[in-house]
């Protein structure tokens, strides 16, 4: 079981992170308030590749089933340290209770789950794994919630998503068990992007807030400073005749940074063609038509006049352009250079050293994204094929996750009895807890 | 007026590198500690105010493969609360001690960067002898075995005091009742102190009072206020004294009779708040200065081929990010409170202003041929 700084006095509501190390990378959260109990969050551990990757049910199993234990399980968004344990947890280990979250998590989880399930079998060769079945079988599972309805799980115990920006989806959930109450923050965001708006929560006085801790002790460099660079390293790349990859996951990122790559090219009379690959838009107009109302007012606006991905400078990606001589800047899928279209070019391109590649996330171990992004600058590829790669390798991070500032902020609108940070130590946080305190 | 984004596209070309932070609180201290971490400090008078020890983004510290990190916040590592203002911190040198001072001026303030913990905590104070309204003590550390705290407000009440035993190693021993605005320890065994009015002295604590100084009434025969801080690199002169209008003046340490080159600086107006100006040596360069405290700029400027005639001189550089990039959420525009070289990289610099903003930046010499 893990570790956070404790609430001094709160005889109804405990709270446990669940996992073999405690250290951040995977969140899975046990609350018991007035007797009820829910899971927050059911989340893969990126850095490691066996079981340790997985949180540690026993603590619940040893004592009996977990249908009969837990009233049910809130996922907060689809990334895969907040999800990607699922399907184990629910076919392997056994829960056929109810998996509450968003409409767009709803949607978007089982691809994110599908593609790291192939990554782990079919690049990883390995055994241990669930089956894309499983992650049919668990979907099955799925409730889907709208923001700021009240959900009754049973007669005793409701929750409410509240909007959290970070990614399509993401939400903040209130679990409330008559008088008592809990906010879980999952990842959040206090200020709007390009395509996504700031979190937002009222003021409605939880017994306890319980968030991240990772994130407590940074002063965030501003969005624009973090566009700027990776402007500066297109713009660098294209100016000396080179290729810029961005390999993108059709959800996350590319939309935003279309927009901002257009808005330069435009602001800078700049010729240099860009592209998106197809399967890319074709998935994310999809999504983001059916998920509209989770976006910014800005976006929202402009599909409502045409399409999404329908910009001024950047078109369509054939194939055969790869190969075109002169710069370029491509998007393609997918995000961690595991397969497919990314894949392809990035073999075609990894040789030039004017050539850029621009890796925007976290890559899973045993991808080529993951090996790069490592320093790794020889390549075995199929066919025991060496790659050497000459290109330029950047990891430009573009999450959006609230900082200091920004807890105090939530803080400052939820007006918590007391706040839980979790994945920290304790005597580390000293002072961190004496500043929200007197926030309280 | 340039927007926000139309900056931020003319940055790429002005700038190698730029970060850009909001603190909770704007800080007026900018204070190295090694050369990954800085103390900052806020500096309200109806609130608590906060100390934090910021660990550089790895990004701006990692050598080689920079493109692999992706690292670009800074980290709160250590933080603690201040009743007072803080006007200027200090670090005791191989220590975990802070010294603090600001309104009101009747204590410094001893504080002690917890090993274990992340708590900044206050461990005493040291009274300062000549409690007066609106001023407070200048404050610079001799670091040795024993360290002892230099502060003063007036040149009369100039003393060292040992930061263990409290107890007092030096005074000035004069009457001169002339203003201090900063103090800077030299060597183990001499300082330099600047008046407001421009009076500039260096002095070595072993003698009786006896600096080598400025003819008075100082460089600042135009009146105004003065800081000045010794520094300087190449085979020019190394002391710079900054007037609130703008005039710059450079002294050789060994003849402070007269300045060795002066120029008036392209500010449009006098400083607003003399207190805030600033004129920093760069470590890294030959004859470089940087220069803030009249507006939302730092300027930094050349000063190798100055000669002493007072001319208007142009900025090397520029940073206007603090004006750009204001947030619009007050109606004055941002004031520098304060900025800083970094140890080792050569060109980057750190600068805070008034509305909070913490900027790192890495300007591009237009100079330098391809």
């Amino acid at each position: 079981c893990g570790r956070g700084s404790a609430p001094r006095s709160m005889p109804e509501i405990r709270v446990t992170p669940l996992g073999a190390g405690q250290d951040v990378g995977r969140s899975c959260i046990l609350v018991s308030i007035a007797g009820k109990n829910v899971m927050l969050d059911c989340g893969m551990h990126m850095g490691f590749s066996d079981d340790r990757r997985f949180p540690d049910f026993s603590y619940i199993t040893r004592n009996g089933r977990l249908t009969d234990f837990l009233d049910c399980v809130i996922i907060s968004h689809f990334h895969l340290d907040h999800c990607g344990a699922l399907p184990y947890f629910s076919e392997m280990v056994g829960y056929d209770g109810p998996i509450y979250m968003t409409h767009p998590t709803q949607a978007i989880c089982p691809i994110l789950l599908e593609d790291y399930r192939k990554i782990a079998v079919d690049k990883k060769g390995e055994a241990n794994f669930f089956t894309s079945q499983m992650i049919k079988d668990c979907m099955k599972k799925v409730v889907a919630v709208h923001l700021h309805q009240t959900v009754q799980v049973d007669d005793e115990l409701e929750i409410k998503a509240y909007y959290a920006g970070h990614v399509l989806g993401a939400a903040m959930f209130q679990i409330k068990v008559g008088s008592e109450s809990v906010v879980y923050t999952g990842d959040y965001n206090m200020t709007p992007d390009r395509h996504l708006g700031a979190a937002w929560i009222d003021k409605c006085r939880p017994n306890l807030l319980i968030t991240e801790s990772t994130y407590a002790t940074t002063i965030r460099d501003s969005k624009r400073c973090r566009e700027r660079d990776f402007l500066k390293k297109v713009h660098e790349a294209v100016e000396r005749g080179g290729k810029v990859l961005i390999p993108v996951f059709a959800l996350g990122r590319a939309q935003e940074l279309c927009i901002l790559l257009e808005t330069f090219w435009e602001r800078m009379n700049l010729k240099a063609p860009i592209y998106f690959s197809t399967g890319l838009t074709e998935k994310a107009n999809h999504y983001y038509k059916l998920f509209i109302t989770w976006t910014n007012q800005k976006i929202r606006k402009t599909f409502v006049q045409r399409n999404m991905f329908e910009f001024k400078h950047i078109k369509a990606f054939d194939r055969a352009f790869a190969d075109n001589p002169g710069p370029m800047v491509v998007f393609a899928t997918p995000g961690m250079l595991h397969a497919g279209q990314s894949l392809q070019i990035f073999r075609k391109w990894a040789g030039n050293e004017k050539n850029m590649v621009i890796m925007p996330g976290y890559c899973v171990q045993g991808t080529v994204g993951h090996k790069i992004l490592s320093g790794q600058r020889k390549l075995e590829m199929e066919g025991r094929q060496v790659l050497e790669v000459k290109m330029q390798v950047e990891y430009m991070s573009f999450s959006a996750h609230a900082d200091a500032k920004g807890i105090m902020q939530l803080v400052g609108q939820a007006e918590p009895e007391s706040v839980l940070l979790v994945h920290g130590e304790a005597k580390k946080m000293e002072f961190l807890k004496q500043k929200i305190e007197q926030e309280l | 007026m340039e927007s926000a984004e139309d900056w931020l596209v003319e940055s790429l070309r002005l700038y190698q590198d730029f970060h850009a932070f909001d603190l909770s609180g704007a800080t007026r201290v900018l204070e190295w500690i090694g050369d990954k971490g800085v103390f900052v400090a806020g500096y309200e008078s109806l609130k608590k105010n906060e100390i934090l020890h910021l660990i550089l983004p790895l990004r701006l510290s990692v050598k080689e493969n920079q493109g692999l990190c992706p690292e670009r916040d800074f980290k709160v590592c250590h933080g603690g609360f201040s009743d007072a203002s803080v006007f200027e911190l200090k670090h005791v040198p191989d220590t975990r001690l802070l010294v603090t001072t600001g309104l009101p001026g009747s204590y410094l303030h001893v504080w002690q960067v917890a090993e274990d913990s992340d708590v900044i905590q206050a461990v005493s104070t040291i009274a300062v002898p000549e409690k007066e309204g609106g001023l407070w003590p200048r404050v610079a550390i001799f670091s040795s075995m024993a360290p002892g705290v230099l502060h003063g407000v007036r040149l009369r009440s100039l003393k060292v005091v040992d930061l263990e035993s409290q107890k007092t190693t030096y005074t000035s021993g004069v009457s001169d009742s002339e203003e201090l605005s900063s103090l800077q320890v030299l060597a183990a065994d001499t300082f330099a102190f600047s008046c407001a009015s421009g009076r500039l002295g260096l002095v070595d604590i072993r003698q009786k009072w006896a600096p080598s100084e400025t003819i008075s009434p100082g460089a600042g025969a135009a009146g105004g206020r003065w800081c000045a801080e010794v520094g300087g690199r190449g085979p020019g002169p190394s002391i710079a004294s900054l007037g609130s209008n703008g005039q710059l003046c450079l002294f050789d340490p060994r003849d402070l009779s007269h300045p060795v080159s002066s120029a008036q600086c392209s500010v449009s107006a006098p400083s607003p708040d003399p207190e805030l100006l600033r004129v920093t040596w760069a470590p890294g360069l030959d004859n470089c200065l940087a220069i803030s405290g009249f507006d939302g700029t730092v300027q930094v400027y050349d000063a190798t081929s100055w000669d002493g005639a007072g001319r208007q001189v142009e900025p090397l550089f520029t940073h206007r990010g603090h004006i750009f990039l204001e947030d619009n959420q007050t109606d004055t525009a941002p004031l520098v409170t304060t900025h800083t070289w970094h140890p080792h990289k050569s060109r980057t610099l750190l600068s805070a202003a008034s509305d909070a903003s913490l900027h790192v930046w890495d300007w591009v010499d237009t100079r330098a041929a391809h």
